[in-house]
Formats: structure tokens, C-alpha cells, sequence
């Protein structure tokens, strides 16, 4: 019974080309997107707005030389334009003349980049000096970026690879399967069902089955033109992204149809899976880090699923890692999984 | 001894703001095909989906081939067939699979061919569900209410919106069904149709039974077993004077008049000379039988179809 619904449940989807096209192409037309825009580049470069001063002095040629051996991306503006760009919110940090010496601004909305560039301008400021007095320079502590796996991709679009796939699955689980399964709902698709001996956890199930294939489908092709397009590559074993994949889509999955059966109409599920959808993103440490946070908050962000997943599909797609130190993650991902399937079933409804 | 195919108590709904339900107690035995009628919004479909497990009543009590929902739901479930008044199947959905699909949640189950068969739909049955005409759809609807070869079936309208023929092969499956046993309970808005299929009815207005029978017995219950009917070219006149002028009710109907008797044969030759007299611009005088339409306007004072 449950085989039947799941292949029925795939038949009727494949018929719905245009919807099954948009949903293999999105992920794709988005990895090809950042790909091409970020190809040869370990990331977004950083960059400082550098404003002229009225007659450049020998002490402002030496520092914008140390600014470029420091590989940061120098724009030269006049104040005025200078200034139109700061309003605009486009400039992350500013360096300008200020009396004898000068003054850094730093964009408190795009504090990552600032800070970032706030060190390495300081540390051509010293260069520059040095120089300037023919001392011998500073030496510099070096910097490398690397991922918690320990590897330096020279291809951003690779560590971008892992968090598409893990976003698609989420906003797959959370926006349009459940969305999906109430506006079915409130046009009475599943009316007839209910005076059959169907039982609830059957038919869900099949569907959670059919979405769960439906997203490694798209995972495969994702893979693959990753790897066509940029010569990504998985690091890891494919069976771990398989199993990984397999725990998050079905924990996200379930965790739509769970929420479905709280809302009444398509417009109160929008609502309610923005709800959840934003706590889950904000507080699972993929955006910023909780330290500053209340112990009690970091507890309970312990045990969100969304960054165990994140984690665990990084540290075997980008590093080659094993799974031995996710084993703690991947239970919270599996428990939350049957968690939500456990609570959809007893929400459901037909009617 | 055998129960009742369908016994219900004091089965009471109430929507928000209405009164759907107001207290039905029904019985219905097996092999029976019964029929519940009344107006739009008399609380038919309501009750039937009660029946059917789909709403949850207030109050009131449900037994159905002597098992209740409380305990034996899934069993319930197995054994009943049902169409209900609107179908939504999914639109990309055949008629062959969706049979299929249904069948397979059973544990018995008839033969798709054979459904395929019943309801005239073979050169439909690989089309999709969307592009079915609305009688197509209606007939797959009744064909999945078979599907489970069940011993009591609930139809919901089931000719609502098929053509004449479409209608009288309706007739016949129904006639068939109870011809193999089995027990079917429909609701209609056709007088025709509950007087040649139902063996038993129940009469509904406002969430009441008003009345039970069978269709023979609820008419002679009027005790008025004729009507004359002077009919109208166009609107018919306020009949106030000449009914009081005959000594005998009529009732004024869109464009004839109603005059209810127990003896045709004697109202007739004074009726037309009242007329004449009166000079009542009629067409045409029929004489005809009481119908359940009748029997409804007498028990409510309005016509089934206002
Ligand atoms: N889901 C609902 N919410 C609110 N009111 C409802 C609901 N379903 C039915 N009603 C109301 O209950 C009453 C009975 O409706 P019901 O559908 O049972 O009538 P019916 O006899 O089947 O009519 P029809 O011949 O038009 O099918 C109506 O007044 C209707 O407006
Ligand atoms: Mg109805």
C-alpha cells in the first residue's frame, strides 16, 4: 500500500512538468549564477574606500602601496563621492584624512567585512610608516582562511555547493511541501481519501518518501553540474552525502507536513512556517556565532537540526571527512525527523 | 438476527451562526435503498458526512452495519462506499488509476474493468481527471464507490448534472446494487427519482426529518391523492376570488394554478364552469396525481424548488 502511494504519488508529480522543471532548475540556475560570478576567487575580495586628500603627501603614496601588498582592494573618491557612497550603505569600511593622520569609519551593518578590513589597514599603516622612516618593516602574523576540515578551496563556488543544497532542502520541507499539502487540503483533494481505510500515516509517509527522492534527484544534478561547470568535487564518500541527505530532507520534509496540520488556510501556513523558519536559520549558528549569547539560549541552540546538518554535509562534501565526529549531530537531526513525522501524523487532517 | 444497516438517535450539528443538524433519528434496514430529499441546505449532505466519519456530530448517536466509529472505525471504513456530493480528485489522476489506487487500500476489491464497465467510462479511462466533463466525473465518483464491492453505499447526489441517459444508467446500477444485497442511501432533489428508486424515504427541511415512508405511503398520507392544474400563458393571476368563489383551495404556482382534491371526476365540470364565469384567461387543464413535491408543500407550506 504504502509502495503504491509513493509511485502514484511520483507518477502524478512527473506529470506536472513545469513544476518539476523549476524545481530541479532553480538550484542549479543559482549554483551556476554565484559560480560564474565568484570562479576565481577565494570568496568576496575586501575592500576600503580610500578618500583623497586635497595634495597627496608622500606618507599617503606610502600607505596606498602597503594597502595594495596587502591585496586589498583600494577605491580611490573624492570626499563628496565618498560620501554619497557611505549614505548608500555600500561601503563596508572608509579610510579619510583626519588632521595629520587619518580616520578609519567602519559600516556597523556590515560588521564581518569591516573588521576584517580594519586589520589589515592598521597593518599598512605600520608598513607604510616603517618605510617612511626606513626602519626595517613590521613582520606580519599571516592569515589563512580555511574551513573547519582544514581545507583551502581556491573555489568559492565549492563551499557554496553544500549550503544551496542544505537551504533547497529546507525551503523544500518548509515552504512548498507544506504549502502544498494545505492548499490540497482546502481545496478538498483529500476528502475522499478520509472515507477510506488509508491511514494517516501511510499517506504521509508515501509523500514524505516521494519528496525525499525528489530532492536527491535534485541533488544529483546539482552534484553533477557542479562538477561539469566548475570541477567541484565531493571530498567525502558519497554514501555519507547520501545518508546525510537522506536524514535532513526526511527531518525537513517532516517537519512541513507537521506544521501544515497547525494552519487552517495558505495564508496562515505562510505565516506560521516563517515563524519557524527564521528562529531555525537565526539560531542555528550558520549567520553568526551565539557566544555572546544566554547560556540557556546556547543550549537550546545545541540541539537545533539545521547546523548539525549544515555541519556534518560540509565537513564530508568540502573536507573529505568521515562522519565518526557527527554521530551526536545526525541523532538530533534523525530525532527532530521523527519528532515532527510522529506530530504530522496526529495533525493531520483530511478535512 | 441481522442489525439494521444504519441506525442513528438524536444526531445533532451546529456550524457557527447554523443550525445544520437539528436531531435526525433514522433507520434504515438492509437491502434497502433509501432516499433522503429535501430542499438546498435542509442538512442532507451534512448528515450523510456525519454517517460517513468525515464531520464529528455534537451529539447523537451512530450505528452502522452494527459497528460504531468510537471502536471499529477502520472496519466501518472498509465495508461503506461512498460518493460524496462534490468529488475533487487530483487533476492529472486517470480514471483507471485512480480505481486502482483506491482499490489497493482495500482488502476486498472489484475488478477495474468491471467498474470501468458499470459506469460506461472504457473510452475515458487512460483521459485525465480535469479533462473529464462534469457527468464523466460524476460517474467515476460512483464508480470509486463501488470500488471496495461495499454492503452499504452513501450516494450524495448522484445525478446532479448528468444528461438523461447518463441518469436512467444511474437508475439501473442503483437497481442492480440492491438486486445484489446491497444497502444504499442517496439524497436527491428529483421527485421522479426518489418515487422510482427509493423503497424508503426521509423528507428534510431546516435539519428535521418532517416525514418517513414510502414514497406510495407518504402520498396517500395527504389524502388528497389529485391535483387540477389550470395552466397559464405566461404569469398566473392572484386566484384569492375565484378560490373563494369555488369553495376550494388553490394554490398560485409561477404560471398555473394548484387545486388539490380527493375527487377530480366531481371538481372538474364545476371548476370550469367557475372559470368561465369568472373569465380565468387559462390554457390548458390537467388532471394528475399527487407527487412528493406535494407532500412537501403541504408539510412546509413551500415548494422543494423555491
Ligand atoms: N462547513 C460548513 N460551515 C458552515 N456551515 C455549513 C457548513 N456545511 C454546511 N453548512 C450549513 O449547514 C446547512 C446544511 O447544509 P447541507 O450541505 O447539509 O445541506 P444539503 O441538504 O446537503 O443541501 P444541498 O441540497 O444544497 O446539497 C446549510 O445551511 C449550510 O449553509
Ligand atoms: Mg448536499
Amino acid at each position: 500500500m504504502l509502495w503504491r502511494q509513493f509511485a502514484m504519488e511520483w507518477r502524478l508529480y512527473a506529470r506536472d512538468r513545469v513544476a518539476m522543471f523549476w524545481t530541479m532548475a532553480f538550484p542549479v540556475l543559482l549554483l551556476l549564477g554565484f559560480g560564474t560570478i565568484f570562479r576565481n576567487e577565494s570568496g568576496p575580495r575586501l575592500s576600503v574606500v580610500r578618500v583623497q586628500a586635497q595634495a597627496s603627501s608622500p606618507k599617503d603614496v606610502a600607505l596606498d602601496q602597503a594597502l595594495t601588498d596587502l591585496h586589498l582592494k583600494v577605491q580611490s573618491l573624492s570626499k563628496a563621492e565618498a560620501e554619497a557612497r557611505w549614505s548608500k550603505g555600500e561601503t563596508a569600511a572608509q579610510l579619510e584624512p583626519d588632521g595629520d593622520g587619518y580616520r578609519l569609519r567602519l559600516n556597523s551593518y556590515l560588521m564581518a567585512q569591516a573588521g576584517a578590513t580594519a586589520g589589515l589597514v592598521n597593518q599598512a599603516w605600520l608598513m607604510a610608516q616603517a618605510r617612511l622612516s626606513g626602519a626595517p618593516e613590521p613582520q606580519r602574523i599571516p592569515v589563512q582562511v580555511e574551513s573547519p576540515g582544514h581545507k583551502r578551496s581556491t573555489n568559492y563556488a565549492s563551499f557554496l555547493l553544500p549550503g544551496l543544497l542544505g537551504l533547497n532542502l529546507v525551503s523544500m520541507g518548509l515552504f512548498s511541501v507544506g504549502m502544498v499539502n494545505v492548499s490540497y487540503r482546502e481545496k478538498g483533494k483529500f476528502r475522499r481519501l478520509a472515507v477510506t481505510p488509508l491511514p494517516k500515516w501511510v499517506f504521509l509517509l508515501g509523500q514524505v518518501l516521494h519528496r525525499l527522492t525528489v530532492t536527491v534527484a535534485q541533488a544529483v544534478i546539482l552534484l553533477l553540474v557542479g562538477f561539469l561547470a566548475f570541477g567541484i568535487q565531493n571530498q567525502g564518500s558519497f554514501l555519507d552525502l547520501l545518508l546525510i541527505m537522506t536524514l535532513g530532507t526526511g527531518c525537513f520534509m517532516a517537519f512541513g507536513f507537521a506544521l501544515s496540520g497547525f494552519a487552517e488556510t495558505s495564508e496562515g501556513y505562510a505565516a506560521i512556517s516563517n515563524l519557524v523558519f527564521f528562529p531555525l536559520m537565526m539560531l542555528s549558528g550558520v549567520y553568526f556565532t551565539l557566544d555572546a549569547a544566554p547560556v540557556w539560549l546556547q543550549h537550546a541552540v545545541a540541539v537545533m537540526p539545521l547546523a548539525p546538518f549544515l555541519r556534518a554535509l560540509r565537513a564530508v562534501f568540502n573536507d573529505g571527512g568521515s562522519l565518526a565526529g557527527h554521530g551526536l549531530g545526525l541523532t538530533i537531526v534523525a530525532a527532530w525527523g521523527l519528532a515532527a513525522f510522529l506530530l504530522a501524523v496526529k495533525r493531520f487532517r483530511w478535512a | 438476527m441481522l442489525t439494521p444497516a444504519l441506525r442513528i438517535r438524536g444526531l445533532r450539528k451546529t456550524f457557527p451562526k447554523v443550525l445544520a443538524v437539528a436531531g435526525v433519528d433514522l433507520e434504515v434496514a438492509r437491502g434497502e435503498v433509501f432516499g433522503l430529499l429535501g430542499p438546498n441546505g435542509a442538512g442532507k449532505t451534512t448528515t450523510l458526512e456525519i454517517i460517513e466519519g468525515l464531520t464529528t456530530a455534537d451529539s447523537g448517536e451512530i450505528e452502522i452495519l452494527g459497528l460504531t466509529w468510537a471502536k471499529q472505525g477502520q472496519e466501518i471504513r472498509s465495508r461503506i462506499g461512498v460518493q460524496l456530493q462534490s468529488t475533487s480528485l487530483f487533476n492529472k489522476i486517470t480514471p483507471r488509476e485512480a480505481l486502482d489506487l483506491y482499490g489497493s487500500y482495500y482488502p476486498k476489491r472489484r475488478s477495474t474493468a468491471e467498474l470501468l464497465d458499470l459506469v460506461q467510462l472504457q473510452e475515458k479511462a487512460d483521459s485525465y481527471h480535469i479533462t473529464l466533463s462534469g457527468g464523466q466525473q460524476q460517474r467515476l465518483a460512483l464508480a470509486l464507490a463501488l470500488v471496495n464491492d461495499p454492503e452499504l453505499v452513501f450516494l450524495d447526489e448522484p445525478t446532479t448534472g448528468l444528461d438523461p441517459q447518463a441518469r436512467r444508467s444511474l437508475w439501473d446500477v442503483v437497481r442492480r446494487m440492491k438486486g445484489e444485497g446491497r444497502t444504499i442511501v442517496l439524497t436527491t432533489h428529483y421527485m421522479d427519482e426518489a418515487e422510482a428508486l427509493c423503497d424508503r424515504l426521509a423528507i428534510m427541511d431546516h435539519g428535521k426529518v418532517i416525514a418517513t415512508g414510502t414514497p406510495a405511503s407518504l402520498i396517500a398520507d395527504l389524502a388528497i391523492p389529485s391535483v387540477v392544474e389550470l395552466t397559464f400563458d405566461g404569469a398566473a393571476p392572484d386566484p384569492a376570488a375565484f378560490a373563494a368563489a369555488l369553495g376550494q383551495a388553490v394554490e398560485r404556482r409561477t404560471d398555473l394554478w394548484e387545486i388539490p382534491t380527493p375527487d377530480p371526476k366531481a371538481l372538474l365540470p364545476r371548476l370550469l364552469e367557475s372559470a368561465e364565469a369568472a373569465a380565468v384567461p387559462f390554457q390548458q387543464v390537467h388532471i394528475r396525481r399527487a407527487t412528493l413535491e406535494d407532500v412537501f408543500l403541504h408539510r412546509t407550506g413551500r415548494s422543494l424548488r423555491e
